[in-house]
């Protein structure tokens, strides 16, 4: 029987690893969309089309910190990035 | 070296609660396993939302460290939490001397390195996989990080494989000595199955009546486990038992195209994936089950397959790798070719059909379990290695 070839890691989750890589793993070092496009080179059009599937997912969450819309990678979406190296 | 008891430094990058693979539950059972014999056990890690900087827990000193300057490239972020592990062991060794550092896999070779020379202790260094194995080499950061394993070999005093297959990849990829690796397998805990579970209930809730047949698939959803094989057994094992139920435990990147491949089968409503769950459900699950399928492409040991076995579950696993150590063909298990969903269908319908040999087959396989892969006996054995790494030390 034939097999389709190995299919890509999807675009979510490598903004998913980048954010785990950075450390955006906890409120204090949470990120905005903005500034997340800046650290990995993503549009952010597309970063902004991650995280929305990232957060139906529940591998990250949004929080407002003064006011403001960041990001974190939840406890479930860094067993997720982990799955990725290991 | 002091006598027989030893201060491990430990290092690992997942230690509970952050966990994946097989290394955090390797690690913590061979940690706890080591301090109940006397050997003071220090462990580096990185941190994880929630679980506290220091903590200690059945003997064992778990230090949890956070890089604080992170990097979206994976090899960059590795090298950086590796340099903040090593400032929190300097810190510990003004008030510690270690007698032997034992690392788990690459990802924390670089500090464990740099600890072995400025402290002049013994490293063994455990291979769990390799990148050649995993994925083979064909993208910049793999070659680092066979790089990386390979420069681990040559630095360890002493190297420590959980099977056969791991000892002949390791020696025959990084050309190293024969003499200088030990096969340890991984242990599990016995006791930990050794509780009541309302198999109806279980089942019910995940779908399954009383007149269906379970099939547990348990892994990190990435291509090595092999699940997508399993899934196109699903059509084959089906018409031969129409009341088969398939059960996906785990996650992984790869998740998406598995359910896409679920979905070309025609018999996606018998295929359950479950996501991560907890211990204790997968405990419940794995007693529930019917048959517990190991499809691995690679798989180093395969100790789904030997939780299995400690569960009372028949076990059909791809023979591939570890797998073989302990899984003997219709003695403790069923061995079916991998990247082969007839022969799969064979295994799963070769238990189903056949309940006095499966209950034969599960009887023997308890029995292996218990006499070798206990975690004392697993510490008692690293101990010695421990030894041995410090004598090898002082002859180079």
């Amino acid at each position: 029987m034939s097999y389709t070839p190995l299919p890509p890691v999807p675009e979510e989750y490598k903004v998913l690893s980048m954010m785990h890589n950075i450390g955006a793993v906890i409120p204090e070092r949470s990120l905005t969309p903005d500034e997340l496009a800046m650290w990995t080179g993503i549009d952010i059009s597309t970063v902004r089309d991650c995280l929305q599937r990232l957060k139906e997912l529940g591998y990250v969450e949004h929080i407002q910190v003064s006011g403001v819309e960041k990001y974190i990678v939840t406890k479930v979406g860094i067993m997720k990035v982990l799955t990725l190296y290991s | 070296m002091p006598g027989d008891d030893v201060r491990v430094a430990m290092l690992t990058w997942e230690y509970p609660p952050r966990i994946v693979g097989g290394i955090a539950r390797h690690c913590e059972g061979l940690a706890k396993a080591l301090a109940k014999q006397g050997h003071e056990i220090h462990l580096f890690t990185l941190d994880f939302p929630g679980a506290p900087d220091y903590e200690e827990t059945e003997g064992i000193r778990i230090y949890r460290t956070r890089s604080e300057v992170g990097h979206p490239n994976f090899l960059t972020w590795v090298l950086l939490f590796n340099h903040y592990i090593e400032k929190r062991m300097a810190d510990v060794t003004r008030l510690v001397e270690f007698d032997v550092i034992h690392v788990h896999d690459w990802l924390t070779a670089p500090c464990s390195i740099d600890f072995k020379h400025f402290s002049r202790k013994p490293l063994v260094f455990t291979a769990h996989s390799t990148e050649h194995g995993r994925s083979g080499l064909h993208i910049p950061d793999s070659f680092t990080i066979d790089g990386l394993e390979w420069w681990s070999t040559y630095e360890a005093n002493k190297i420590i494989v959980t099977s056969g297959a791991m000892k002949g990849e390791v020696c025959g990829h990084f050309h190293v000595s024969d003499s200088k690796v030990e096969i340890i397998p991984n242990g599990i805990e016995p006791n930990k199955y050794e509780v009541p579970v309302d198999k109806g209930a279980v089942r019910a809730r995940y779908g399954i009546q009383p007149h269906e047949r379970m099939i547990l698939c348990v892994g990190r959803l990435v291509p090595q486990k092999g699940i997508e094989y399993l899934i196109h057994s699903v059509p084959i094992v089906a018409r031969r038992r129409p009341e088969a139920k398939f059960i996906i435990v785990g996650d992984g990147w790869y998740r998406d195209h598995l359910e896409w491949v679920a979905n070309t089968t025609g018999h996606r409503w018998r295929v359950t994936f479950t996501g991560f769950i907890s211990d204790w459900d997968l405990v419940a699950l794995t007693k529930s089950a019917d048959v517990l399928v190991v499809p691995s492409v690679y798989e180093p040991f395969g100790i789904v397959a030997l939780e299995g076995m400690a569960a009372s579950v028949p076990v059909v696993a791809s023979q591939v790798g570890g797998l073989t150590d302990f899984v003997e063909h219709d003695r403790t298990g069923v061995l079916v070719y991998p990247r082969n969903p007839e022969s799969i269908a064979w295994g799963i319908d070769h238990v189903l059909s056949n309940p006095g040999h499966a209950e034969w087959l599960v009887k023997n396989a308890r029995e292996v379990v218990q006499k070798a892969y206990s975690w004392e006996a697993i510490a008692k054995r690293t101990g010695k290695v421990y030894k041995e790494a410090a004598e090898r030390k002082e002859q180079l």
